[in-house]
């Protein structure tokens, strides 16, 4: 318990000092996202010692993830290829980081079963980063005799033209395997509608909250919202990445106690009963 | 060593990055909002190159020992080559070089309005017969969620258009009875008791729904319908949604910021 107790004292000074604000040192208005930012991340840090001090973790089966294995696995009994969409992001997208993340488990999967991979690239400093994390994953599986230079390429900067050069890509290999794993937009339905016409076994997954739909509606398997983020986590099945993901559930379940929480207070309020709008709180308004 | 040196840069960059949003120190907010964002663009131009030669190497090899499908390599490369000539060589209009490329008469801007832009609108305007194709799967009635699908999905495509402000009372709870007829057809054996439920409903439920004066309801008016699906259920789902990518989001970039995250660089 004592080596727990660091836990409940260092956020609450932390926070405690950014409301204090001494010699005006902190930003005014973004209280509430620093205490969120706070809580999320200690929480998160306090699953993942109680992961490493051999806490047992359970974690929800999410089939998408279970299927990336076996996606992999027919590709290579088929012996065709598996494509990997990293979406038409940069770098600064935390969408594009998540996708490059799972590449790194995919590239490790076909370099164990020998598997062709092909990951089409629409932004330069995206492909330079998907080869090293390639080269890296085929290294450490003992495979760098696999990797090939030209498994990562460059197709295009501009959507469509991504979208057409990727399709073209599809409908010319017919890989087994198809992988969307990014930021997608308009593009994504036009994708993920070819991928299901060559009879790919397709998994996406996505941030992008407005082509979760699509994705739901033409690919096998979607990793929706945040199974997306904690994807990378759930494969390296190691204690502490799935410690971090045991503190974001539990943030999640705070979140939802707050929103009652909320919806109560401003029923309240409504109705003239209390005389506080809540949501007052909430507002960020940052004052540089 | 090398990599070492990555992981530290990312840990550095990564929390120097998060005290800018926090901390009223105007050079580090001047860093984070404008240099580090130009450092990131200076990079990204590099790598531009990067991708050019990317690009010219796999394309020419795949020519140069006719691999498979090289001929299609040769339209890739004629098109790059063809828009670098115009970009950089030729001009075609009265003002200067780097000026012509917005300027109307340059033939870059003749390739670029009538041969890049009908392209992309072509691959745009396939999405409709994707959104066509996709929407016939998705409405499929084969469970519980495809048939709440399927009705949202009649009821916004009829509410959203002009004709859907038009559809009288009566109308509307046809459509229901249809939609509700729809569910249980699966369940009813006898096709010819469903037939004649199915008639007698649609004739006596309005019938009955008239005398009872009930016709006036919030209900039949599909375009109203369709605004509290948007608004109340579609608003929430993807409210929490967005809660979850926003937890995703704060619990990854933990992850990366301090180190645990290796994946992106081959861990």
């Amino acid at each position: 318990m004592k080596n727990y107790l660091k836990y409940i004292t260092l956020p609450f000074l932390i926070i405690l000092i950014y409301l204090i604000n001494p010699v005006n040192l902190f930003l005014i208005g973004n209280e509430m996202t620093f205490l969120f930012v706070v809580i999320l991340c200690f929480v998160v840090e306090f699953f993942i010692e109680k992961a490493n001090n051999g806490e047992p973790i359970y974690m929800r089966p999410i089939a998408a993830i279970k299927a990336m294995e076996e996606a992999v696995g027919r590709a290579t009994e088929m012996g065709k290829p598996v494509l990997y969409v990293p979406g038409i992001s940069s770098l600064d997208q935390i969408d594009t980081i998540s996708g490059l993340t799972i590449l790194g488990h995919v590239a490790g999967m076909t370099a164990e079963y020998e598997a062709k991979l092909h990951v089409p690239v629409c932004v330069p400093i995206v492909m330079e980063t998907a080869k090293e994390t390639c080269k890296e994953s085929y290294l450490k599986k003992g495979r760098p005799d696999l990797y090939r230079k030209d498994m990562v390429h460059y197709v295009t900067d501009d959507q469509f033209a991504y979208a057409a050069g990727v399709n073209g890509i599809m409908l010319r290999d017919k890989p087994a395997a198809v992988f969307f794993q990014g930021k997608f937009y308009a593009e994504s339905l036009i994708l993920a509608e070819t991928g299901n016409s060559i009879g790919a076994i397709q998994i996406a997954g996505t941030g992008s909250s407005s082509q979760i739909p699509f994705f739901v509606t033409a690919c096998d398997y979607t990793l929706i919202g945040e199974e997306f983020y904690a994807a990378s986590a759930y494969l390296s099945g190691s204690p502490e990445m799935l410690g971090s993901i045991k503190g974001q559930d539990y943030v999640k379940v705070g979140c939802m106690i707050l929103i009652i929480f909320v919806f109560v207070f401003s029923l309240l309020d409504g109705y003239g009963i209390i005389d506080f709008d809540i949501t007052k709180l909430f507002r960020t308004n940052v004052v540089k | 060593m090398k990599r070492q040196i990555a992981y530290f840069l990312v840990i550095f960059i990564g929390f120097l990055t998060l005290l800018g949003h926090f901390v009223n120190y105007p050079t580090l907010n001047n860093f984070i909002d404008n240099d580090a964002t130009q450092w990131f663009d200076i990079i990204a131009a590099f790598a531009a190159f990067l991708g050019v030669i990317n690009l010219l190497q796999l394309h020419l090899n795949k020519i140069v020992y006719k691999r498979k499908n090289w001929n299609y390599s040769i339209v890739t490369l004629g098109g790059f080559f063809i828009m670098i000539f115009f970009g950089f060589v030729f001009n075609g209009s009265s003002v200067s070089l780097g000026a012509h490329l917005k300027e109307e008469g340059s033939a870059f801007f003749w390739m670029f309005q009538n041969v890049y832009l009908p392209l992309g609108a072509t691959m745009f305007a396939l999405l409709a017969f994707f959104v066509a194709s996709a929407s016939y799967r998705a409405f499929k009635i084969r469970n519980f969620e495809a048939t709440l699908l399927l009705i949202s999905g009649v009821l916004l495509m009829i509410g959203r258009v002009p004709i859907g402000q038009l559809i009288p009372w009566w109308m509307s709870l046809e459509i229901y009875i249809c939609l509700f007829f729809a569910i249980i057809a699966s369940r009813i054996k006898n096709k010819k008791y469903l037939f004649y439920s199915l008639f007698i409903t649609m004739i006596c439920l309005p019938i009955l729904i008239f005398s009872l004066g009930l016709n006036s309801l919030y209900i039949f008016k599909i375009p109203e319908i369709q605004e509290w699906i948007m608004d109340v259920p579609a608003t929430a789902g993807s409210r929490a949604i967005m809660i979850g990518i926003a937890l995703g989001t704060i619990a990854q970039s933990y992850r990366i910021i301090t180190g645990r995250e290796r994946s992106i660089l081959g861990d």
